[in-house]
């Protein structure tokens, strides 16, 4: 008997002009991990929270058709009362933690489904076991890393003992192996998950099944196998980006590190005798798990930081783009907002948003754009200085495989005026931008 | 020992500032608050720290300006329309001295609350736990938020320099603030808040050194209405 069904769904977000899910009929089997794909905007958050009953009970807007999960309709539910049978783990880990220490963060969700207080803890130290994190249990939230907080909101929901999990980027703040160690965590639970992913080529690894979503519709729902096919022929991008064919001009040096050295606390290191050389024409990608230092190089090189020892040298103006999109929505208008940078200056503004396909949209509220949308204007607001440096950090995050494909074009376009250096995670997107990779970890590896 | 015990001594400890008549008393009680800060990590406290010796330096320097007490002038300075003559009499300089010390001794008391003390455990029993518990994180939240807003600021070439500059982040911070808090809450309905039947974690048992921490908060508050 499948654990949850979806019968003929068609969600509109209030004051949408369309529906964000159409007319989805699917049922999921107890133990079955399910990649749900699809580009940005495709419905597949939507229908997440429709397994959770978040729509239409939070979000409000209009809902036709059922959904039914162990036999509730979620219609008849509230979230609060589907907690437990379904759990939710969503994008950004800030967002969603609400006590200040691990243990008691784990036990929250447990206090609020009325779990037994004796088992309470037993239950939340098991549950960050589960996830290779009972190290974590005594910490303040403030002190772990994104990677790790991750972590410890999958416990928070491993420790509901729920039927259905359900996943929303869980590893947008992961490394390449981490990432991979908790998509196996998720697959070796034995628990039916749906898990939305940007970086399809992993979960495909770790899923039984596949649902391809776009424009709110479902385009395919497939066993793995099948969904391989269908997407190497339909949607290639998906399966991985091609290697670039540029060739780096390597003329004059525009950044240098040498012998750098930083520590945010004193005597504890983050960066230590690290040398940098990046020139005009060349992109260069910065890796490694976690922790690394990759974010604090890139901001040393960027002059955001200035070194506790050692030489850091820039020519020219340096641009850095930060991983949050939101931290580029000061202004009251999208165009101020890129304007900021030039003086004002709204020809360059506007020139750079049409760059990036945000024509038509200037006068528009930077909160009120997608979040494709925000990373494309957070991105014009740092291409329209025309920086001899351009410094990314994670600039795939949360975008889809067929706009990396665009944003590694937009990328290569000027390249060759600046130097570029380029902080990720993602494998496949540095493959094919880099000219270069430094791969940081205890001895730093070029390729 | 127990959080509720330390809040206690906490609280005591402002009161006994706040009722102090001497100088001395008040300095003493701010300087016990000011060392019990420094525990916590020096990045943390730095920001809870400097607020709350600019805010006690500012009580001092004006209200000297504004108090009209004493008979024995140190300075006297032009006449000011609506204030009318200013000037410091050494009665205004200690009346001054005594309500800096006071906040001061808030102001680390605050400081320590919210630094050093589990507030998880503090506030679970009571209804209003967990909206208390999130505005106690919403200061390092707006903090990190500022911080972030600066840093991108800076990573397109635009300094941001002064109160008048950095007040163009009032908007954007509050806007972060209301699209956070409604994620969060998103979040807290998806994990069960607000259904019945609600139960809590066993919470750990009242020790001897606990009651006599509450005992040595009423000892301190009447202290500081008796004799400091």
């Amino acid at each position: 008997m499948a654990l949850a069904r979806v019968d003929r769904l068609t969600f509109t977000y209030p004051d949408a002009s369309g529906p964000a899910l159409r007319d989805i009929s699917l049922q999921i089997e107890p133990g079955e991990v399910v990649a749900v794909l699809g580009p940005s905007g495709s419905g597949k958050s939507t229908l997440l929270r429709a397994f959770a009953g978040l729509v239409p009970h939070f979000h409000g807007g209009r809902f036709d058709g059922r959904v039914e999960i162990a036999g509730h309709d979620t219609r008849s539910l509230r979230p609060a009362e589907l907690a437990g049978i379904v759990a939710s783990v969503f994008q950004d880990p800030e967002e969603q933690i609400v006590l200040s220490r691990v243990i008691r963060e784990v036990a929250f969700g447990l206090e609020n489904i009325g779990a037994a207080p004796d088992e309470i803890f037993e239950r939340a130290r098991a549950a960050l076991a589960t996830v290779g994190s009972e190290h974590l249990a005594d910490r303040t939230v403030a002190e772990l890393s994104g990677g790790e907080l991750q972590r410890v909101c999958l416990a928070s929901a491993v420790a509901l003992r729920p039927k259905l999990l359900l996943l929303d980027e869980p590893t947008s703040q992961l490394d390449p192996d981490a990432a991979d160690g908790f998509l196996g965590h998720v697959a070796g639970l034995g628990i039916a998950a749906l898990i939305s992913d940007h970086r399809p080529r992993r979960v495909l690894e770790h899923a039984d099944r596949v649902l391809f979503l776009e424009d709110g519709r479902v385009l395919l729902d497939a066993a793995v196998p099948a969904a391989r096919e269908w997407l190497e022929e339909n949607r290639p991008a998906w399966l991985g980006a091609a290697a670039n064919g540029r060739v780096a001009l390597h003329a004059e040096t525009v950044c240098r590190l040498e012998g750098v050295q930083f520590a945010y606390r004193a005597g504890l290191p983050v960066v230590d005798d690290v040398d940098l050389k990046l020139r005009r024409g060349e992109i260069v990608a910065l890796a490694g798990p976690n922790g690394t230092g990759k974010t604090t190089i890139a901001k040393l090189a960027a002059g955001l930081l200035v070194p506790d020892a050692g030489t850091a040298e820039l020519r020219g103006r340096s641009g850095m783009l930060l991983q949050d999109p939101t931290r580029y929505c000061i202004r009251e208008r999208v165009d101020e907002e890129v304007a900021l940078g030039v003086g004002g200056d709204h020809a360059r503004a506007r020139t750079a948003l049409g760059a990036l396909g945000l024509a038509g949209m200037e006068s528009r509220h930077p909160r009120d754009l997608s979040s494709g949308e925000r990373e494309r204007l957070a991105l014009a607001s740092v291409l329209v200085i025309e920086p001899d440096l351009l410094v990314l950090d994670e600039p795939t995050r949360g975008v889809d495989p067929q706009r990396k494909v665009e944003l590694a074009e937009l990328l290569r376009t000027g390249a060759e005026r600046r130097a570029t250096l380029l902080v990720t995670h993602d494998e496949d997107f540095a493959h094919a931008l880099a000219d270069r990779s430094i791969v940081l970890g205890k001895e730093p590896i070029v390729v | 020992m127990r959080p509720a015990a330390a809040l206690a001594l906490l609280a005591a400890l402002a009161i006994a500032a706040l009722l102090a008549q001497h100088v001395a008393g008040a300095a003493f009680v701010a300087l016990v608050l000011f060392a019990v800060c420094l525990r916590a990590p020096s990045e943390r406290r730095r920001l809870y720290l400097v607020g709350t010796l600019v805010s006690a330096a500012g009580v001092f320097v004006l209200t000297p300006l504004i108090e009209t007490i004493g008979s024995h002038p140190i300075w006297t300075g032009p006449i000011v329309p609506v204030l009318g003559q200013i000037d410091v009499t050494s009665e205004e300089l200690s009346s001054a001295a005594l309500n800096a010390l006071r906040l001061a001794a808030v102001g680390f008391a605050f400081a320590a609350y919210a630094l050093l003390l589990d507030h998880d455990g503090l506030l679970q029993a009571v209804r209003f736990a967990r909206p208390a518990a999130l505005a106690t994180r919403l200061m390092p939240t707006l903090e990190r938020d500022a911080a972030g807003f600066l840093e991108a600021l800076r990573g397109r070439g635009v300094d941001v320099n002064g109160v008048r500059g950095r007040a163009v982040l009032l908007s954007p911070l509050l806007a972060s603030a209301l699209e956070r808090g409604l994620n969060l809450a998103e979040a807290m309905e998806a994990r069960g808040y607000g259904r019945a039947g609600r139960t809590s974690v066993p919470q750990p048992p009242w020790r001897v050194r606990d009651a006599m921490c509450v005992a040595l908060a009423v000892a301190i508050v009447a202290a500081g209405a008796l004799w400091l």
